[in-house]
């Protein structure tokens, strides 16, 4: 068990977040991507922490907690958005959202 | 002897029975993740990210950072999930998705071929890293009493501002999706 193994494991998770967002239209999978990615950063940060020489310092454990944190604020938002985008289009498309126009 | 595993478990227990305790969560979180994004059905892709995110929270337990896995569980299974359920729900969950894309002259596939380019960059610089294969030190338990004093402490100002950004946000969210007055 290295450090590589845990960081591959990361690394196939933002690709995959990153594909939800490059390939899908649909504005709340473009969330869910968004979540994914930020998943792989946190298990980066974890990742680090685990195998550093000095676990007794907390600097990565506390930026996952912050960063889960500022996810769970991006969440609320985004959603907020895609509803009040849902009630002004009648559309979940984010290609349909392409005026500044309310 | 059985007694000196059960401990050894307890206390360390990727370095008691090596990767597997990492390794069978992370091959369930990747599996729901790819699910999630390959999958047509907006509230089955939805399940399997939920499950994504309970396989990400076992993976942390295992690493050893035990409030970070249960905070997971909490935020993402007890609050996200739910509310990415509700948003499906009230928009139109049967609303068939159309395949196009920001590549829009290359459909998915240039999607995924850029996804796919930055896995490939990604594990390149991964596995040729001098410290890449720094073995697991033994595991240091960390009291969630020291996270409460170093959370007041060194790090109060980072967060008042996340408890600022949280009410902000939760604000402006309840602003931005109540009815507009008729």
């Amino acid at each position: 068990m290295t450090l590589q193994i845990v960081l591959g494991i990361s690394a196939i998770l933002f690709s995959l977040g990153l594909a939800a967002v490059l390939t899908r239209s649909h504005a709340i999978m473009l969330l869910m991507g968004i979540e994914l990615m930020l998943g792989a950063a946190n298990l980066n940060f974890l990742a680090f922490w685990r195998f550093s020489p000095d676990p007794a310092a907390l600097a990565g454990i506390l930026f996952a907690i912050f960063s889960i944190a500022v996810a769970a604020a991006e969440a609320a938002v985004g959603l907020a958005i895609i509803i009040l985008v849902y009630r002004n289009l009648r559309s979940v498309e984010v290609d349909d959202a392409d005026q500044l126009k309310g | 002897m059985m007694c000196d595993f059960f401990h050894s478990l307890c206390a360390d227990p990727v370095n008691a029975i090596g990767g597997w305790f990492v390794l069978l969560p992370a091959a369930v979180l990747l599996l729901a993740a790819a699910a999630s994004v390959v999958l047509r059905n907006l509230i089955h892709a939805a399940l399997c990210l939920t499950l994504s995110f309970i396989a990400l929270g076992v993976v942390y337990l295992a690493l050893g950072a035990e409030f970070v896995g249960f905070v997971q569980l909490l935020v993402y299974v007890g609050a996200v999930a739910m509310v990415i359920v509700f948003a499906i729900l009230l928009t139109r969950p049967d609303e068939l998705e159309r395949s196009r894309s920001f590549f829009a002259g290359f459909g998915p596939a240039g999607g995924a071929a850029a996804a796919l380019a930055t896995l490939a960059v990604l594990l390149g610089a991964i596995f040729t890293s001098p410290t890449g294969d720094r073995p697991m030190p033994p595991a240091v338990a960390v009291p969630v009493a020291d996270l409460g004093k170093a959370l007041m402490g060194d790090y109060v100002v980072a967060l008042i501002v996340i408890g600022v950004l949280l009410t902000a946000a939760l604000v402006g969210a309840a602003v931005l999706a109540m009815e507009d007055e008729p």
